[in-house]
């Protein structure tokens, strides 16, 4: 019993002793402290980005095979600053003065990611790892500002040279002349594009077989398949060198075109919208109801109400816009997120913005940005997430399973999303790591 | 009764020429469920597609069509089946693309098929028509010939695949 107390009495005195002498250091000495090591966690630079791509994994994405539905870090080395999807390739640009800016993966049929022979004569059809595509730049110095890619075929926007095109010419999607008996399987060609009409190009935008430039000026050129009317220069005709744009558009300043397929939107500085091309499934709602619009048309009063519009994308059935309240609109065909029973609809139709994550407690959130593939959409909102639905072909909506998707769900990327790029069935998303 | 083989057209369309998954894919489905009698490979020019396609005249995507067909190398297939026509266009899935995806997800249209010009391939939609457009691609054919001579042949065996024509072939 005595052993116990003694015991008891010890230990209170221990930590009495051991409480006044911790406090006492924290006050006294404060020097030492600096002096012990801390543990810090990396932090990523804010010019740090990562790059994720999920979708079909066959057509190149990465090494591996069938590896559906799941996100896959691509390993570049170099400070990633533009992507692009095509139909099964994707093309990446990178901050660099070397000869190499821009590199490619995937299906390589029609030459649209260079030339790439490991024998010689035997051209390479499909690359299963990023490969640097060569391009005759005339000064290193240049910057790649912007990159598009179609069906089979990819453009290069560069801050002082112009444009280079590479791959398919069947259309005249490169900006060329249209050669019938040409051979695009291991061509060696690419097609430079300087000026158009003596100004610079500072955007580009490929729909499947058609090309669209814009320039300093807002002046839309295009160039390639007009079938659907999607060159929108008044005729249904292939267009080898780039023409403007007649309609609608002659007399605004446009920032920005989108277009994934055969229907083209165009956006001018004021926030109004203009379209052109393929209007099947209404996408372009024209008073006589055509199909096949072959001038621009200006969708003024049919976005009438919406406010100032900041982003467009033009999918296969349906186009998608958001305004500067963060609010997102969709009309047309197809899997549009407005629930499992909406196919169709003609107006403009609101996704509500809960579905955003827009709440009481986090009223700001805005979707800023959007962007469609074929049959899917997607939409990045100011804090830096990912939200895709739609069609989930092959799991290119990245939700960890290849289920249609009908309404909007937030993609689980451990990072800020700053760009996405969505193609027929497989999406890339440039991203700034948080560690 | 024992019924005869039927011969059908399928014709693959420039887009899925050049993706070689999307072609390994239809090949593979071409050789396992039908017999292939014959195979071409061809670049359409636009007056021979627009002979092609002569019923869709009046049509708003004729110019749409022709001038689709006319972009890049075709392959054509003569299959046999005992249901070839309806098997083919079956497996193919609804003629639009946009609809495809909803009506029937896992036909070959609604996994490959980019719009609805684009949608992947062609099959011949009834007897009459696929003996016209056999006879348009491969007119050294002879239906009474084949009918009298080589159908059995190719309903009873012994045939083999031959993967470099891409044929069923008689197995020696």
């Amino acid at each position: 019993m005595n052993t116990l107390k003694v015991l008891l009495r010890s230990r209170s005195n221990n930590n009495l002793i051991f409480r006044t002498a911790t406090t006492k250091k924290k006050i006294h000495d404060p020097k030492e402290e600096e002096l012990l090591p801390i543990f810090q966690y990396p932090v990523s630079k804010s010019s740090d980005r990562r790059v994720y791509v999920w979708g079909l994994a066959e057509t190149g994405l990465e090494l591996l095979l069938k590896g559906l539905h799941t996100h896959k870090k691509k390993s570049f080395f170099f400070q990633v600053t533009q992507i692009a999807c095509g139909y099964g390739f994707t093309v990446a640009a990178i901050k660099t003065n070397e000869q190499h800016k821009v590199f490619g993966t995937g299906i390589n049929t029609d030459s649209q990611i260079g030339y790439h022979a490991p024998r010689i004569g035997h051209p390479l059809e499909m690359l299963l790892s990023p490969a640097p595509i060569y391009v005759p730049y005339k000064s290193l110095e240049n910057k790649v500002i912007g990159v598009a890619a179609g069906r089979a075929h990819t453009l290069i926007l560069t801050d002082n040279e112009g444009v280079y095109s590479l791959g398919n010419n069947a259309y005249g999607q490169c900006g060329r002349k249209i050669n019938n008996a040409e051979e695009y399987r291991g061509s060696m060609h690419s097609h430079h594009i300087s000026k158009l009409g003596k100004e610079q190009v500072i955007d580009i935008c490929a729909g499947q077989d058609h090309s669209l430039f814009v320039t300093e000026s807002g002046k839309v050129y295009s160039c390639g398949w007009g079938a659907d009317g999607q060159t929108g220069l008044g005729n249904f005709d292939n267009q080898g060198p780039p023409a403007a744009v007649k309609g609608d558009i002659t007399s605004e300043k446009i920032i920005k075109v989108a277009s994934t397929v055969d229907c083209v939107l165009a956006l001018n500085d004021k926030g109004e919208i203009f379209g052109w091309g393929n209007s099947e499934y209404g996408q372009i709602p024209m008073s006589s109801k055509q199909q096949q619009v072959n001038m621009s048309y200006a969708l003024v009063n049919f976005t009438k109400g919406l406010g100032k519009i900041v982003d467009i994308a033009a999918g296969g059935s349906f186009c998608l816009i958001c305004n500067d309240q963060g609010d997102v609109f969709v009309w047309g065909f197809g899997l549009l997120g407005l629930g499992p029973n909406v196919h169709h609809t003609a107006n403009p139709k609101q996704i509500p913005p809960t579905l955003f994550g827009r709440n009481e407690f986090n009223s700001e959130c805005m979707v800023q940005k959007v962007s469609c593939g074929i049959g899917h959409l997607a939409a990045i909102t100011n804090n830096g997430d990912l939200y895709t639905w739609g069609r989930n072909r092959h799991g290119c909506l990245g939700l960890g399973h290849d289920k249609d998707q009908h309404f909007p769900l937030k993609v689980s990327i451990g990072a800020h999303v700053l760009n996405v790029s969505c193609s027929v069935d497989h999406t890339v998303a440039i991203c700034k790591p948080f560690m | 009764m024992i019924s005869k083989l039927q011969l059908s057209l399928a014709i693959i369309k420039p887009h899925t020429v050049k993706n070689p998954v999307a072609l390994t894919y239809i090949r593979n489905v071409l050789k396992n469920k039908f017999v292939v009698i014959k195979t071409k490979r061809l670049f359409l020019d636009k007056s021979t597609a627009a002979n092609f396609y002569i019923e869709h005249k009046d049509k708003f995507f004729f110019n749409r069509l022709v001038t689709f067909m006319s972009s890049g190398y075709i392959d054509l297939h003569v299959l046999g089946h005992k249901n070839a026509i309806h098997l083919w266009r079956k497996m193919l899935g609804p003629t639009k693309v946009y609809k495809a995806q909803f009506e029937d997800p896992y036909s070959l249209r609604g996994m490959f098929g980019l719009s609805d010009t684009r949608n992947v391939a062609h099959g011949s939609d009834s007897l009459t028509s696929a003996e016209r457009e056999i006879k348009f691609f491969f007119p050294e054919f002879s239906f009474y010939e084949w009918h009298s001579s080589n159908e059995e042949l190719y309903r009873k065996g012994p045939i083999i695949f031959n993967k470099h024509l891409f044929q069923h072939v008689r197995k020696l």
